[in-house]
């Protein structure tokens, strides 16, 4: 395991348990380019032409802020991945399990960041998905399922006609 | 029509100076109209021709107006205030809400997949995220930016444009580049971009505080910066690279003024022909007295009277050893 100052990229090991929930969770198989993990234990995905050597030399040098995108969250507690907006996005290819499909008037909800009032029978992490678009992960239980796109993906309450 | 604080007369002397005291009347009632509402799709995640459709499936009126770059949009409808940030389109990150003018930088330094590229001063990340789609999100991308407040709208827009290919860096642009050639020798860029501070006259018809803020002594010592910056960077090209200069102000002191310091100060860069999109002006060869070298006029000019856009300035270089 390499410990950067700020950040540690995930060595081959690592990877391939992230890339194991992944599979177990919503049959996602593999995973390109480098993880990173910073302390919040939030997962950045960096597929740049840098390897590890190159990023560590480079932070020698200039303070690094961030290293790619952030993809996913480490949820300790329960031993499990909730992908971020972008990490539904990247591998929505890959996605075969645990998706859940939402109504337009659902979509808006959710992208207002509002928890869905819906039974889903399953207490589980759910990719959301309107059409064709992936709309992150949700935190199913027994009644609802909780939401958690950040405050600055959400839909401002204003009066559009569709989404 | 917009109501604008007055410009200050140093200003629109400068102006009566670069464009004549005609011309200056249809600049200043150009600024007094609403800028239009320009996107650029972003082809990381969705095709140009898909997010077209999908945006007219929404009753936008949409015109691509550059045909070799499908992926800048136009929206020719009357929406509501902040519609265009708000709709889901924008917040998966399928766009990029930006300006034309201040697309053509990087349509004119046109990075290719794999290549090794440095925004030096990288927020907001408009010109970043176009970096990282015509790269297709490969290669590498320094983002360097000094203030952390606009660090976190860096991070923020490239994360929404699943940017990654980049790594952002925290450091003053020249002290970045002397910290780079000192300590990673070995780093080289394909393409340079220095977009750089400057006193952002070319955007007084979205930011009208800027006509409150103007101040001859600021353009002074922007100058001097700029051409700190352009120094210290130069030497991180590879041989072959290429590097853009651009800012968004019409003060030929943070223009032309350093095009003509570099062609001065390193005869291994060559300005370049740039072929744009839109309307622009050769790059002025004298000002206040001052004479410019001649090739300073291979620079570009956009006037927003020309195009109705932003005004912007930008000049290309090759590093031929």
């Amino acid at each position: 395991m390499s410990y950067l100052n700020k950040i540690k990229i995930l060595n081959k090991e690592e990877k391939k348990q992230i890339e194991e929930k992944l599979k177990e969770q919503f049959g996602i198989n593999e995973i390109l380019g480098l993880l990173i993990e910073s302390r919040t234990d939030r997962i950045l995905l960096f597929q740049g032409n840098l390897n590890e050597k190159q990023i560590q030399k480079l932070e020698r040098t200039l303070p690094i802020e961030k290293v790619g995108v952030y993809f996913a969250t480490k949820i300790i507690s329960e031993n499990k991945i909730r992908l971020s907006i972008e990490g539904t996005q990247i591998l929505k290819g890959q996605i075969k399990k645990n998706i859940f499909e939402l109504n337009e008037q659902q979509a808006k909800e959710w992208m207002m960041g509002r928890e869905l009032e819906i039974k889903t029978g399953k207490s589980d992490f759910l990719i959301m998905k309107y059409k064709d678009n992936f709309l992150g992960t949700g935190k199913a239980s027994e009644l609802k399922i909780g939401n958690f796109i950040p405050k600055n993906r959400r839909l401002k309450n204003q009066e559009t006609p569709s989404i | 029509m917009k109501k604008h604080p007055e410009p200050k007369q140093l200003f629109l002397d400068r102006m009566k100076e670069l464009l004549g005291e005609k011309e200056v009347e249809v600049y200043l009632k150009i600024l007094e109209q609403e800028p239009i509402k320009s996107i650029r799709c972003n082809t990381i995640k969705i095709s140009a021709e898909e997010l077209k459709k999908r945006l007219i499936e929404k009753s936008w009126k949409v015109s691509q107006p550059w045909k070799c770059n499908p992926e800048v949009m136009i929206i020719n409808s009357d929406l509501l205030p902040g519609e265009l940030g708000n709709a889901l389109e924008h917040l998966l990150g399928y766009y990029y809400i930006q300006e034309l003018a201040s697309m053509l930088p990087l349509i004119a330094l046109n990075p290719q997949s794999k290549e090794f590229v440095l925004d030096l001063c990288a927020s907001p990340g408009s010109k970043t995220t176009q970096a990282s789609a015509l790269m297709k999100n490969s290669g590498l991308i320094i983002a360097n930016e000094i203030s952390l407040r606009r660090i976190k709208i860096l991070s923020s827009n490239l994360e929404r444009c699943d940017v990654c290919n980049a790594i952002i860096t925290r450091k003053e642009g020249v002290a970045a580049c002397e910290r780079l050639k000192k300590f990673y020798p070995e780093l080289k860029f394909d393409k340079i971009l220095i977009d750089a501070p400057c006193s952002g006259e070319g955007t007084l018809r979205s930011t009208p505080k800027n006509y409150l803020m103007w101040n001859i002594n600021t353009i002074k010592q922007l100058s001097g910066l700029q051409k700190k910056m352009v120094a210290a960077a130069v030497e991180l090209l590879k041989i072959g690279g290429e590097l853009v200069y651009s800012t968004c102000t019409h003060a030929p002191e943070e223009n032309e003024e350093i095009v003509d310091f570099i062609l001065r100060n390193f005869p291994d860069m060559k300005i370049q022909n740039l072929k744009l999109p839109i309307k622009s002006r050769k790059g002025i060869t004298e000002w206040l007295g001052k004479k410019y070298l001649k090739e300073t006029e291979n620079s570009c000019r956009i006037y927003p009277q020309d195009n109705n856009t932003e005004g912007f300035f930008l000049a290309k270089f090759r590093r031929v050893k």
